[in-house]
C-alpha cells in the first residue's frame, strides 16, 4: 500500500473529484486522504456544494443582457457586410485564365488574367477587405461560362452587379451593349445612338474598353464603323475573333474585319431581317444596323424573314 | 442563373451559436454592453473567415476562441479601470445578506458567484466560464487561451479555489458535517 498523500498534494485532486473529472488513481488518493483528514473532507464537501452552485450558472438569467437585441444588431451588420462582400475565383478556360467575381446582387467582374497576382490585387483594390477568394462559391457560375465558351449554351442569364462601372454613362453603354443579340454585331456608333449620344462614339469605345464584365456584357459584338474589329482586352483582338466565331459571325482574313456584304441585316425597330442588298440597306451607315452571321441566330432573337427580300428563300451564299 | 446568397450557411451558425457566445462574453467581459459589441465583432470576424475552415472543424470551439481573443484584447485595453470596478462590486456584496437557504433564492447565489468570477484575472475567468458554464473540454479551452490543456485545467482550478475562498469570506458556503 502506497503512502497516503498529504493535504497539499491532494488539493487539486479534491477539486477534480468534486467536479467528477478525477482519474481512478487521483480519486483513490483523495478517498484515502479524506478518510483520515476531517478538514479536507469538509473541503471536498464545500467543493461539491460549489459545483452545484456553479452548475446553476448555466441556466441563470444574466442581468441587463439582451441577447435578442444584440442578435438583431448583428444581423443588420451582417446584411451590411454581405452587401459589400465580393467573392471571387480564378479559373482556366479556352480563352486563358479568367477571374469571376460576384456579390449578393450578381456577377460584378469577369477579367482575363495574365497575372494572378495583379488580378487579385485589382479585386482587393476595388473591394478591399470585403473581397474573399472562394472558388467553390463561384464554381457553378464558372461551369455555365464554360458551357458558353464551348457553344453548348448561347445565353448567360446572370444577374449583374454594375457596382464597378465608373459612370452613369458607362452603365448606359453597358446596358445597351448587353442587348446586342447572340450571333450579331453592332457598331460603336450604333451603341452611341442607342444611349442617346450619337456624337460620343469615342466615349462609347472607352466605356467598353473598361467593361468590367467582358463576355457577359458582349463588348466583343461591338465593332468599328468600317467593319474592323478594332480592339479587345488590350491587344488581344484574337479573343474577340474567337468569341465571334463561336457565335457564327464570320471574321475575314488577317485584317480582322467583318464584311457586311455577307451578313444578314436587322434595322431596328423592325421585326424582320434582310439580306444585305435589300432596299436601301447598302447605303445605310453601319450605326443603323445590327448584322447577323446566320439566319438561325437572327430568328433565335425573335426576328422573322423579310417579306420582300425573303432571306429564307434566298440565303446568302457562303 | 445566379443563385442568391440568402441561403448563406453562416445563417445557421449565427442561429445556433450566437446566444451562447453572447452569454459567454457577458461573463468574460463582465459587462453586458461590452458583450453586445464583442459578440457582434466575433461573428463579423467569423463571417469573413469561416469559408477557410476545414469541413470537420469544431465551429463552436472556434467561435469561443475568437470571442476569447477579442475579450482578452478588450480587457487589456480597459486595463485597470475595469479591474477596479470589479473589485468595488465584490466589496459591495459584503454589506448584503449572508448565504440564503433554499431554491427560491438560488439566483442570488449565482449572482454572488458571478461577482467573484468578475474579479478573477482574465485567463482564470475565461477558463472557468468555458469549463463550468459552457462545458467545453480542456483542449478547446487551451486552444482559446493559447495554452496547453493542462494549463487550462490549472486556470479552472485556481478560479474555483478563489471562488470558494471568496464565498467563505462572504460566509456563504455552509456545509453540513
Amino acid at each position: 500500500m502506497s503512502r497516503i498523500p498529504t493535504c497539499r498534494e491532494v488539493e487539486r485532486d479534491l477539486v477534480a473529484v468534486a467536479a467528477g473529472e478525477a482519474g481512478p488513481a487521483a480519486a483513490d488518493g483523495v478517498d484515502r486522504h479524506v478518510a483520515i483528514c476531517a478538514e479536507c473532507r469538509d473541503e471536498l464537501q464545500r467543493y461539491r456544494v460549489l459545483e452545484d452552485m456553479v452548475s446553476d450558472l448555466r441556466d441563470a438569467p444574466i442581468p441587463e443582457a439582451d441577447p435578442a437585441l444584440a442578435r438583431a444588431e448583428l444581423e443588420s451588420q451582417l446584411a451590411d457586410i454581405r452587401s459589400r462582400l465580393v467573392t471571387f475565383g480564378i479559373f482556366g478556360s479556352p480563352l486563358g485564365k479568367i477571374l469571376i467575381a460576384r456579390s449578393e446582387l450578381g456577377i460584378s467582374m469577369v477579367r482575363y488574367v495574365s497575372s494572378e497576382v495583379s488580378a487579385r490585387a485589382r479585386v482587393r483594390q476595388l473591394a478591399g477587405d470585403d473581397a474573399i477568394e472562394d472558388e467553390a462559391a463561384i464554381a457553378p457560375v464558372y461551369r455555365e461560362l464554360l458551357d458558353y465558351l464551348h457553344a453548348r449554351e448561347t445565353r448567360l442569364d446572370w444577374a449583374l452587379d454594375l457596382r464597378w462601372a465608373t459612370s452613369e454613362f458607362q452603365k448606359r453603354v453597358l446596358t445597351a451593349t448587353a442587348e446586342v443579340p447572340y450571333g450579331a454585331v453592332a457598331s460603336y456608333g450604333g451603341i452611341a445612338k442607342r444611349v442617346g449620344a450619337p456624337e460620343s462614339v469615342r466615349a462609347v469605345a472607352q466605356a467598353l474598353r473598361h467593361n468590367p464584365l467582358p463576355i457577359v456584357i458582349p463588348c466583343h459584338r461591338v465593332i468599328g464603323s468600317t467593319g474592323d474589329l478594332t480592339g479587345y482586352a488590350g491587344t488581344r483582338i484574337e479573343l474577340k475573333e474567337r468569341l465571334l466565331s463561336l457565335e457564327g459571325v464570320p471574321v475575314r482574313g488577317a485584317a480582322h474585319r467583318i464584311d457586311r456584304r455577307h451578313m444578314y441585316v436587322w434595322v431596328a425597330p423592325y421585326t424582320e431581317y434582310c439580306v444585305p442588298t435589300c432596299g436601301s440597306i447598302p447605303e445605310m451607315p453601319l450605326s443603323q444596323l445590327t448584322l447577323f452571321g446566320s439566319r438561325r441566330h437572327a430568328e433565335a432573337s425573335g426576328l422573322s424573314p423579310c417579306g420582300t427580300c425573303r432571306p429564307d428563300l434566298h440565303p446568302i451564299s457562303a | 442563373m445566379v443563385r442568391d446568397m440568402t441561403g448563406d450557411p453562416f445563417e445557421a451558425i449565427v442561429a445556433t451559436h450566437h446566444a451562447e457566445i453572447h452569454r459567454y462574453l457577458v461573463r468574460a467581459t463582465s459587462r453586458p454592453g461590452d458583450a453586445d459589441d464583442l459578440s457582434q465583432e466575433t461573428f463579423v470576424r467569423a463571417y469573413k473567415a469561416y469559408r477557410a475552415l476545414p469541413p470537420d472543424a469544431n465551429v463552436r470551439a472556434w467561435l469561443f476562441t475568437i470571442a476569447t481573443n477579442l475579450s482578452r484584447n478588450h480587457f487589456r485595453a480597459e486595463g485597470r479601470r475595469r479591474q477596479a470596478m470589479a473589485m468595488a462590486a465584490v466589496g459591495a456584496t459584503e454589506q448584503g445578506p449572508s448565504w440564503p437557504e433554499g431554491e427560491a433564492i438560488a439566483n442570488q447565489a449565482s449572482q454572488k458567484i458571478d461577482r467573484l468570477v468578475a474579479a478573477l484575472p482574465f485567463k482564470q475567468r475565461a477558463a472557468f466560464t468555458m469549463r463550468k458554464v459552457h462545458e467545453l473540454d480542456y483542449d478547446a479551452i487551451g486552444q482559446s487561451l493559447e495554452c496547453s490543456a493542462e494549463s487550462a485545467r490549472a486556470h479552472v482550478f485556481q478560479a474555483l479555489r478563489k471562488i470558494r475562498q471568496g464565498l467563505d469570506d462572504l460566509d456563504v458556503v455552509h456545509t453540513e458535517r
